[in-house]
């Protein structure tokens, strides 16, 4: 028996035979692709970068979802930019750093075929990671959040942002494949996305609003998407201009061998021969449409940003995709409590510290219970209206202490400006007894109490069992809250010193000339 | 075609190979092998890249964003040093090269000090937050950070870990963080954070020079 008289084995005729579970030729190519691909190589170090650029800035904004969502484009989008375009100029330059373009040229497969399985495989893996990112950042809010569901708009727009970097770092490494190109891409992508932030927080509607298109901005409100709903427009935009500049890139890929071939060193008779040449007409064709298409939604964005304007809300509208029902309110029943008869009402988003604020207002409200003027409860309100910031302040019949999520008093950013928990407890007492103290018509915090409205102010805080000599003064200099002078704190003591139903008679006799200014230390009992 | 053919040394091009000592010739063969020009064609893209960051005011003016673009571009022209790291030649060269562990040193701190000018010169004449210290930290110590990487990814890839560092060093500055390991939040005189950038550059330079970048890993994907 010798070796060709030898049948085969069935093993192996049935290895030869073809498969039914066979994948299409691009289905193999791409999951070849897959398996050799350096992005999964990085993705530890974007993880760990993840976590500590996204997940823990993220961490610091109170769990509301529109807040949270803001850290996809802010953060999350500008690490990706790094990796997105380094590693997709590294799969785009593998076959120019490999010298291997000539021989894959003579394969049957066109080389933007060739190519967009390449393109494909590193895309998929990056953006599989950018979702598994944004699952995580979502998870963790979904267990904190009290309110609402998850955006998807930041997301299509960090995905159209990674797809968009991708598709530039690939394009770069095809063109230029050198050892220095994907660097040198990673490097201007972040500093086009730092640019494009720096251009975005200075846009006004008087200088042109193209810096729009850029993804990432200062984080919005804390209770943005709350009160009214958040409008897409601007990620519409964005999602067009980028997803846009993808599409022409790619489009410009499929025309590159045949720019290629049109080198000027050949002059006319390339170009002839390039225009008779029959084989390749229909990918040619495909890529100019795709190129006309891609650049027609880029300008349309471009031109579309260049419209926008402020809405009443703190956003931005675009009027022609803006939609009237993103205006209306968001129906909601507010979180209340009133354990001590004064009734405390938050968003139902801000609920997590519903008790907090109640347990903070209720000491400050008992001592000013029954005093003209003195709300008989407090409620949140949206901290923008009619694209005016609202101040925190006394209104109604009967009245109400009204606060926002961003805004209390003096204070502005209860959550991110104030880390320390005693300062954010008693800029609430503050708040409160800031528009008590302070004329009707002058806003709570606009312009700092006179002496004896502060000593006053000083004495029932300490009434309510807050720290004053440990707080932040009430007083200003320059700008800058100073503890009180001692002529202030001496009057302070005295009219703490005095027992809470005298402090009430005497608040309730001279309550009137206290807000108009014309009761001096001296006078404080 | 015979052998005695194939065994002829080609004529050498004329230019290429030009007279001279033979210590420089080497080392013109190695840094062209290393594709040194062009790497310092990308420095200074990165000097010209931070002196319209800076003209145009891409940055902010001051405060702690301002840190931000220029230490990305630092971090750039580090990269672009770790990537020069990478040899054509792998394993023969290894075996072949007496005067390799020199070269290798030569060539970087050679490109670290270029780097450096480079950027200076595009921060001529414009405002730069922290000025020159800062950038010459940033520089030493991301280069440091982007040898070890060869060490383990390959050079080609080498530029992979100190664009994580940079992203991470965004982070904190941000944050306000002040460990001196986090040396480009640090201030300009500020000894540990010094300690820190020259102890990471020494350690990356010293390995560098003795092993060389792995030749398999990136090199081959």
């Amino acid at each position: 028996m010798s070796v060709t008289s030898m049948p085969p084995s069935r093993l192996a005729s049935a290895r030869l035979a073809p498969s039914r579970l066979a994948l299409p030729s691009a289905a193999r190519a791409l999951w070849l692709e897959f398996k050799r691909n350096a992005v999964p190589y990085v993705l530890p170090l974007l993880a760990a970068v993840f976590y500590f650029n996204t997940v823990r800035t993220a961490d610091g904004f109170p769990p509301v979802w529109t807040l949270r969502a803001s850290a996809i484009t802010d953060h999350m989008l500008f690490e990706f930019s790094a990796f997105a375009g380094g590693l997709a100029a590294w799969a785009g330059s593998r076959e120019g750093r490999r010298k291997t373009t000539d021989m894959v040229a003579t394969t049957p497969r066109a080389a933007w075929a060739r190519l967009s399985i390449t393109l494909a495989g590193t895309l998929s893996w990056l953006l599989l990671a950018f979702l598994a990112g944004v699952a995580v950042l979502y998870v963790q809010t979904a267990l904190q959040a009290t309110w609402g569901g998850p955006p998807l708009w930041p997301v299509f727009v960090g995905a159209a942002g990674v797809t968009v970097v991708t598709v530039i770092g690939f394009a770069c490494g095809v063109l230029f494949p050198g050892r220095f190109t994907a660097p040198l891409v990673a490097i201007v992508a972040l500093v086009l996305f730092q640019t494009g932030l720096r251009q975005a927080l200075g846009v006004a509607a008087s200088s042109g609003t193209y810096a729009l298109l850029s993804p990432a901005s200062s984080p919005p409100v804390v209770d943005a998407g709350v009160y009214y709903h958040a409008a897409p427009d601007l990620s519409i935009v964005q999602v067009m201009f980028m997803g846009g500049t993808a599409l022409a890139l790619f489009g410009a890929l499929g025309l590159a061998t045949a720019l290629r071939e049109l080198t000027p060193s050949r002059g006319l008779a390339s170009l002839r021969a390039g225009l008779a040449r029959t084989d390749g007409w229909l990918l040619r064709a495909v890529a100019v449409i795709l190129v006309a298409c891609g650049v027609a939604a880029s300008w349309t964005a471009f031109a579309l940003a260049g419209t926008a304007k402020p809405d009443a809300v703190g956003g931005w509208q675009i009027p022609a995709l803006h939609s009237a029902a993103s205006d209306q309110p968001v129906p909601a029943t507010p979180a209340c409590t009133s354990s001590s008869g004064f009734q405390v009402c938050v968003h139902p988003a801000f609920s997590f510290y519903l008790n907090d604020v109640a347990a903070v207002l209720d000491p400050v409200a008992a001592e000013i219970a029954g005093l003209p003027g003195a709300p008989l409860s407090a409620k949140e309100v949206a901290s923008i209206s009619g694209g005016q910031d609202v101040p925190s302040g006394i209104s109604g019949n009967p009245p109400v202490f009204e606060f926002t999520a961003e805004r209390v008093g003096m204070y502005f950013g209860q959550f991110l400006g104030i880390p320390d928990p005693v300062g954010w407890r008693e800029g609430f007492q503050q708040g409160l007894l800031d528009a008590f103290l302070a004329r009707p018509s002058q806003q709570a915090g606009s312009v700092p109490l006179g002496p004896a409205q502060q000593a006053v102010e000083d004495a029932l805080l300490t009434a309510a069992g807050a720290n004053v000599s440990a707080t932040i003064g009430k007083m200003l200099e320059n700008g800058q809250p100073i503890a009180g002078p001692p002529a202030v704190r001496s009057a302070a003591q005295r009219f703490g010193a005095l027992s809470a139903s005298a402090r009430h008679a005497w608040l309730a006799g001279h309550l009137a000339a206290l807000r108009a200014g014309t009761i001096t230390l001296a006078q404080i009992p | 075609m015979t052998a005695a053919e194939v065994l002829k040394p080609p004529a050498s091009p004329a230019g290429v190979a030009g007279p001279g000592p033979a210590g420089l010739r080497l080392v013109w063969l190695h840094l062209r092998s290393r594709r040194a020009p062009a790497g310092i064609g990308a420095l200074a893209v990165c000097g010209a890249l931070l002196h319209l960051a800076l003209h145009w005011h891409w940055a902010f003016n001051s405060g702690a964003y301002a840190q931000q673009v220029p230490m990305i571009i630092e971090a750039g022209a580090a990269t672009v040093i770790a990537v020069t790291a990478y040899s054509p030649f792998g394993e023969t060269e290894r075996s072949a090269g007496r005067w390799l562990p020199c070269l290798r040193l030569l060539t970087v701190a050679g490109m670290c000090g270029l780097a450096i000018a480079l950027l200076q010169l595009g921060a001529v004449g414009e405002s730069l937050n922290a000025g020159v210290l800062v950038l010459a930290r940033n520089v030493i110590g991301i280069t440091g950070i982007g040898l070890l990487c060869s060490l383990v990814t390959g050079a080609l890839l080498a530029w992979t870990l100190p664009m994580g560092y940079m992203l991470f060093c965004q982070y904190a500055l941000l944050q306000a963080w002040t460990a001196p390991w986090v040396w480009p939040v640090r201030p300009p005189a500020d000894r540990g954070a010094w300690i820190w950038a020259c102890a990471v550059f020494a350690a990356g330079l010293l390995l560098f020079a003795i092993r060389g970048p792995r030749t398999r890993l990136s090199d081959d994907s």
